[in-house]
């Protein structure tokens, strides 16, 4: 192994050694601690799958779902984890464009997060299938019936959409890992050196190379930035072009959008405090870099809140009987005390970070960062759940539990996120090497 | 060698190779294509046969739809005289029954508590011995079967007579006691008569369930469905709680309990005090016809006095009146004279008998009361009877608890019972003997007077099984070698009765189509006996004075007298009323529940006498306050009491206190019973009805050349009764999930009865696909399996479905079902099935066709003539078996059907027009309850 002693020590170190040393410090030999997390997490892992397979074995009735509301926790858990996803894009490509520096801390753990989350994601609409055994009938290939997708639908626009953002996230989370493995190659030793040295791709760092490697990264980045308005645009539309009252509404994508990067912003406080705390990145990631993130948490949850506040004036606004019982019914029926959960994480406590004193406590980001999750994954549930137990036809409401099944293909979701996560900073740089050391 | 000859051999020898293949126990199951396993059977195509609805003493007329030999659907008979081509959904089920896998299927004998099979040898033989035993020491031996009509009551008679049984009058929870004795005391006529409803311009009905269990439940459906074409018709209904029937008239006169007499007493008075109907009473009567009381009555009755008043006028101005009083009205105490006061009033508003007459009687003559339950209860407790043969009823269930006839079996020597299923009967027996089904014997039934209807083998028996007919007659072969009966099997027996009765273009209709009716005896309307109805009129008690609470026992749509208990189907379709499908209930007002701090679905226990009586609660609307009532199928025992004198069943009981003891979730399968003011059924309330879409479209309209198929709904016609549902159900192979996933809200049913009490009492509407043609479910199914078909029907693909549950979620009338599990039927009920439908996988989205399998054949049989198809040739399941005619279906390409007419004179009503979603289903008419 490649463990040098005294890694850190030594104040005559250079800058940019100190820094490949602390990175590389993480990918060291696994900690017991390390290996019990991520122990307990691939038993979630484990669960999740078992569940799954009683499902295909046995049939959807497994879950909690019925006749009304037939999508439930696992559309949540798929919109969730999508909108999750969201953030890595936004802060790697559209603040690389706007060259705000403080993205360099943040960008290889949000570009990890969004492939990841958007693995966790795309298991959702196949666990969700009735026969997911056909799923590729969802797929343009050539059949031999001369059948097509229904490119009308909304469920096809998402099959490309997601695949869209996964391909070009992907693609922009390698070339921007190339020089870092180059670094790799150099400085571990043996096997390691030999895979990382072939995933660099023959990395020499010319001059040459740097060029085009700029022009590709910034033409990605634009590329990518259309994407984060897309994606999530096009999973809304899963709801909004349904006739579902709640559902139906033009300000969903926006909405949508909004909120997915309040919940990947929180989710990269929920991954990157403890990260720093514990691979000692305090010296890289900055509480200025917090703070700077921390104001676009704010700002999108401002227009989350928005959202909310249009929603509402508007069903009440156009007279439409089914509209407003359905705002009725979300803030004052079965599930009311989610809706208010949902209000309180996602517009109340945000408020908070007016203050500059609370948006640089690392502490209370932590925690806002939870609860936000929290109330994210709350407003999903409530806007799918809800919209479906009161539609039209009175005779027909109904409602919806979670099931013991479905609940554990959600904690084996959260298990597989961070088992990939925890994996990500074992195999690779958690930080932008190259970029840092710019900044340096 | 070639590719192309290896192909060849490998398929020729491939080919011949695997006939000879066969897995054990595979014989039979499959239909060859070249030897058809029956006469007439053709693999593929259905047969219809003519037969009889055996599941209740109406006995309806079937038409039964025959698949590679299996019945597979029960039909009503289009031209039966007296259930016109309906069926109510008991008899629909009652097909269950004959694939039920609880059926008993041989003889069996109770042996230390154990049942053992036994052969049928050893059946008679052990049945032989005790007979000659019990005949050795003296001791009675006796028959006691259900009702029964046509040739077997004459075998059981002449059986009995040989045997040296004795034949006891039949038992029937539901015998009408009261009635008949009413109509004995009128008339001299312990019969039930028959009532025209068809002419009447005016029905007051006091009590009869008419439209559930009441005689005759599907020709009274169809003949009020009649009826209500003419616009003056009323129908105006009087009982204490508040039943389909009563949910279904014109008028609802909610009285108390007990004071039906006193209200009918008003009405005679009022009526006699004026010409022509003074003229019309008898000397002996006129004494009793005091001045009517108006405040008396309206305090008496708790009816408004301005309402009695109405219905006094309406009386009188109605030119065919037609007042019957039954069920909950006659089955308490007093409910003799009210059976008598109702008689005579109908005898003095129609003198001539037209429309209450005994010529077509209803066979009723038979059957026995209560009373003589008690007596035989009496008789085994002293141990006077030998053998009991119990055949098609169950006495232990349906016998009052005081009676203890269950107990007093046990001092019988032999206890055998005549059986399909197990029962509480058969239970405490000691012998089974398996019954066959009414579609695997010969027989034939006559429900009124005068109308044959025709029982055929139209597929053998399941196991060991028997008819009844041939089980008496083998009985009597064995017990009297020395006087055997002239016929040597049930056939013959059946044969020469016909050949006695009938002519040969008789016997000849009967063997055509099903049923024969014999020239009515021109019998005049038997006269008013005054003396004997004035006697009894003149010493009976007034209204006797009910105490309330009190708990009222109805006859259930689903279960008539309990019978249908084991048929799963009918505890899958939802009580139309309540829309509870697997359960037991107390229904209560909600004054009773606020007053006992009751909410739904929490258990209450009553305390009747010494019983205790635990069951959840479902707060009815509609429903008085201190009436309570529960469905016969939901109680266990019987704990109510019989009326001395006539045997009737007392079906109302005052409750000491009710008390909440727990919680018991009810699959209420209505989300809500409001329409919240959606206007789902036309109201003048909902007129500001949603404005239609304009539309623009942007793909291309679709293009109907020769179909739009549409469905009308007339809700005028429509009851509620759900038959329509068990036909769909059946027909469709739409899987019954049972109570689990019914709590879950995972029902399955393609059609349902929306009850909705927007206006007191409930409207019903019909929900089911309503095959949109800008259909929200379409355009969201990634895979195409939801499409809209040439001829406007919005067909679900189901091999293409890969179970997003997209489409259901955008179906505005959530009409769409998800098959959440793979729903197995046990053996055999899976030879139910219907082999033109396509097996629904697990994950798989189903819905309502408009039995696309029938417009196939219509289409494929009009396609062979080289047209297209008539109007009138596809017929779905829903609408063939709707007794009222609700339904009608067609093609609105074509002017001249009946849709097209319907539509263009009537503007009918779309449910939520207003999403622009076009649905092809139409409604008609809305009536506004009272």
């Amino acid at each position: 192994m490649s463990q040098e002693p005294g890694l850190n020590a030594g104040p005559n170190l250079a800058p940019a050694e100190r820094l490949e040393r602390t990175v590389l410090a993480a990918m060291s030999r696994p900690s017991l601690r390390y290996l019990g997390a991520l122990g307990l997490c691939g038993l979630l892992v484990l669960m999740l799958f078992a569940i799954w397979g009683v499902i295909i074995w046995q049939g959807m009735g497994i879950a909690g779902i019925n006749h009304p509301v037939s999508w439930g926790v696992f559309i949540t858990n798929f919109v969730f984890w999508v909108g999750i996803a969201h953030s890595g894009t936004l802060i790697s490509a559209v603040l690389y464009l706007f060259r705000a520096r403080f993205r360099t801390s943040f960008n290889r753990a949000a570009e990890a997060m969004t492939l990841i989350a958007l693995s966790v994601a795309g298991l959702f609409p196949l666990i969700h299938l009735g026969r997911v055994w056909i799923f590729y009938y969802l797929l343009p290939y050539p059949s031999e019936r001369l059948i097509w997708p229904n490119f009308r639908s909304p469920l096809v626009w998402d099959v490309f959409a997601v695949t869209t953002y996964m391909l070009v996230s992907a693609a922009f989370f390698y070339i921007g890992l190339l020089p870092d493995l180059a670094i790799l190659r150099r400085r571990l030793q043996g096997w390691r050196s030999r895979v990382y040295g072939w995933l660099s791709l023959g990395w020499s760092g010319s001059l040459d190379e740097w060029r085009h490697y700029n022009r590709v990264y910034l033409f990605l980045a634009a590329f990518a930035t259309p994407l984060v308005a897309s994606v999530h645009s096009i999973v809304s539309w899963d709801f909004a072009v349904s006739i579902v009252p709640g559902w139906h509404t033009t300000i969903f994508a926006p909405y949508f959008v909004a909120g997915a990067i309040l919940s990947g912003s929180a989710m990269v406080f929920t991954l990157t405090i403890p990260m720093r705390r514990i691979l000692g990145l305090e010296a890289y990631i900055q509480v200025d870099h917090f703070e700077a993130l921390a104001k676009i948490l704010l700002f999108t949850s401002l227009i989350v809140s928005y959202s909310y506040i249009c929603e509402t004036a508007l069903a009440w606004y156009h007279g439409n009987l089914f509209e407003m019982e359905q705002f009725r019914y979300r803030s004052f029926g079965d599930y009311w005390f989610l809706y208010w959960i949902m209000i309180l994480c996602n517009s109340l406590l945000p408020l908070t970070l007016w203050r500059k004193s609370w948006r640089r406590n690392l502490r209370w980001l932590f925690i806002l960062s939870l609860l936000v999750n929290v109330g994210m994954w709350l407003e999903r549930f409530v806007i799918i759940v809800n919209s479906l137990a009161r539609e039209y036809s009175p005779y027909a409401w109904g409602t919806y539990q979670v099931s013991l099944a479905e609940l554990g293909i959600t904690l084996g979701s959260f298990g597989l996120f961070f088992a990939m996560f925890l994996l990500f900073c074992k195999l690779l740089p958690v930080l932008s090497m190259t970029e840092i050391k710019e900044r340096l | 060698m070639e590719r192309r000859n290896f192909l060849r051999l490998l398929g020729f020898f491939g080919s011949a190779l695997l006939p000879g293949c066969r897995k054990e126990g595979t014989h039979g199951t499959l239909i060859s294509q070249l030897v058809p396993p029956g006469d007439g059977v053709m693999p593929g195509e259905a047969q219809w046969r003519a037969s009889t609805c055996n599941e209740c003493p109406a006995h309806c007329g079937l038409l039964v739809r025959l698949r590679e030999g299996r019945p597979v659907k029960l039909e009503g008979h289009p031209d039966h005289p007296l259930s016109r081509g309906g069926l109510c959904l008991r008899g629909q089920a009652g097909l269950e029954r004959r694939y039920h896998p609880r059926r008993v299927l041989a003889p069996r004998r109770k042996v230390d508590g154990v049942w053992r099979d036994l052969t049928w040898e050893q059946a008679w033989d052990l049945l032989a011995d005790a007979l000659h035993q019990d005949r050795q020491a003296g001791r009675r031996s006796v028959y006691l079967a259900g009702r029964t009509t046509g040739s077997l009551s004459g075998l059981i008679a002449e059986t009995c007579r040989a045997v040296g049984l004795e034949r006891l009058p039949e038992s029937e929870l539901y015998a009408h006691a009261n009635l008949r004795a009413a109509h004995d005391l009128l008339f001299g006529r312990a019969e039930l008569p028959q009532w025209q409803l068809t002419s009447a311009d005016l029905l007051l009905t006091l009590g009869a369930d008419v439209l559930e269990t009441f005689v005759q439940p599907v020709a009274f459906a169809g003949a009020l469905s009649e009826a209500r074409q003419n616009p003056e018709f009323a129908w105006w209904h009087a009982e204490p709680h508040l039943s389909l029937s009563g949910a279904n008239a014109d008028r609802h006169l909610g009285l108390r309990p007990g004071s039906e007499a006193r209200l009918l007493r008003f009405l005679l008075a009022g009526l006699v005090a004026r010409s022509p109907w003074r003229e019309r009473l008898p000397e002996d009567l006129r004494g009793l016809a005091v001045s009517p009381d108006l405040p008396g009555t309206a305090a008496a009755t708790g009816l408004e006095a301005q309402r009695i008043e109405e219905l006094a006028e309406a009386l009188r101005q109605a030119e065919r009146p037609l007042v019957l009083a039954g069920g909950s009205a006659t089955a308490q105490v007093g409910g003799l004279e009210t059976a008598v006061l109702a008689g005579l009033l109908q005898r003095l508003l129609d003198p001539e008998g037209a429309r209450l007459s005994f010529a077509r009687g209803q066979n009723y003559a038979a059957l026995g009361t209560l009373n003589d339950l008690r007596g035989l209860a009496e008789a085994l407790a002293a141990r006077e009877i030998g053998v009991i043969l119990v055949a098609r009823c169950n006495p232990v269930y349906n016998s009052p608890d005081a009676f203890a006839f269950g107990a007093a079996l046990a001092g019988a020597g032999l206890r055998v019972a005549l059986v399909d299923m197990e029962d509480e009967t058969s239970a405490a027996a000691d012998l089974l003997l398996p019954l066959a089904h009414g579609l695997e014997t010969w027989g034939d039934a006559e429900p009124v007077a005068g109308v044959l209807s025709l029982f055929q083998p139209l597929a053998e028996p399941f196991g060991e099984a028997r008819g009844e007919g041939d089980m008496l007659l083998e009985l009597w072969r064995r017990l009297r070698p020395d006087a055997p009966p002239a016929a040597r099997s049930y056939r013959d027996y059946l044969l020469a009765a016909w050949e006695q009765r009938l002519v040969d273009q008789q016997l000849g209709d009967l063997a055509r189509q099903g049923w024969v009716e014999l020239p009515a005896s021109a019998e005049s309307a038997p006269a008013l006996r005054a003396s004997e109805t004035a006697a009894v009129l003149g010493t009976a008690q007034g209204p006797a004075a009910t105490a309330t609470p009190g708990l009222l026992l109805t006859p259930s749509l689903r279960h008539f007298d309990g019978r249908g208990r084991p048929l799963a189907l009918l505890s899958e379709i939802p009580e139309p009323l309540t829309t509870i499908s697997w359960g037991q209930w107390l229904a209560l007002s909600e004054a009773d529940a606020r007053n006992w701090r009751l909410k739904e679905q929490d258990v209450a226990e009553l305390s009747l006498g010494g019983l205790r009586l635990a069951l959840p609660v479902k707060i009815q609307p509609g429903l008085a306050a201190g009436v309570l009532t529960v469905s016969r199928e939901a109680l266990a025992g019987l704990p109510f009491a019989a009326d001395e004198h006539t045997g009737e069943l007392l079906a109302w009981r005052d409750i000491g206190q009710v008390r909440r003891v727990g919680r018991e979730r009810l699959p209420i399968l209505a989300g809500s019973t409001s329409q919240h003011g959606r206007g789902i059924i036309p109201d003048p309330v909902h007129q500001d009805a949603h404005p239609v879409a304009t539309r623009s479209e942007l793909y291309p309209e679709h293009d109907h050349a020769h179909y739009s198929w549409a469905l009308v709904i007339d809700l005028d016609r429509c009851t509620g009764c759900s038959a329509c549902v068990a036909a769909c159900y059946i027909e469709n192979n739409v899987p019954v999930v049972g109570r689990r996933d019914h709590l879950k809200g995972r029902e399955m049913s393609w059609l349902r009865i929306e009850p909705y009490y927007d206006s007191g009492r409930p409207q019903f509407l019909p929900m089911l696909c309503q095959h949109c043609h800008y259909a929200p479910c379409e355009p969201v199914c990634p895979v195409y399996a939801a499409y809209h078909n040439p001829e406007g029907l919005n067909v679900q693909v189901y091999q293409r479905c890969v179970g997003t549950r997209y489409c259901s979620n955008n179906c505005p009338y959530k009409v769409r079902r998800f098959n959440w599990w793979e729903h197995r039927r046990e053996a055999p009920l899976d030879q139910m099935l219907n082999p033109d439908l396509v097996a629904r996988d697990r994950g798989v989205m189903e819905k309502c066709t408009f039995c696309i399998q029938r417009i196939r054949v219509a289409r494929d049989r009009a396609k062979d003539k080289g047209r297209l198809i008539a109007d009138g040739e596809v017929v779905p399941a829903c609408a063939q078996s709707c007794p009222a005619r609700a339904i009608s279906f067609g093609n609105l390409r074509d002017p001249e059907a009946r849709v097209s007419r319907l539509i263009g004179d009537l503007d009918p009503h779309r449910v939520f027009a207003g999403l622009g979603t076009e649905p092809s289903v139409y409604y008609l008419g809305c009536r506004r309850p009272a």
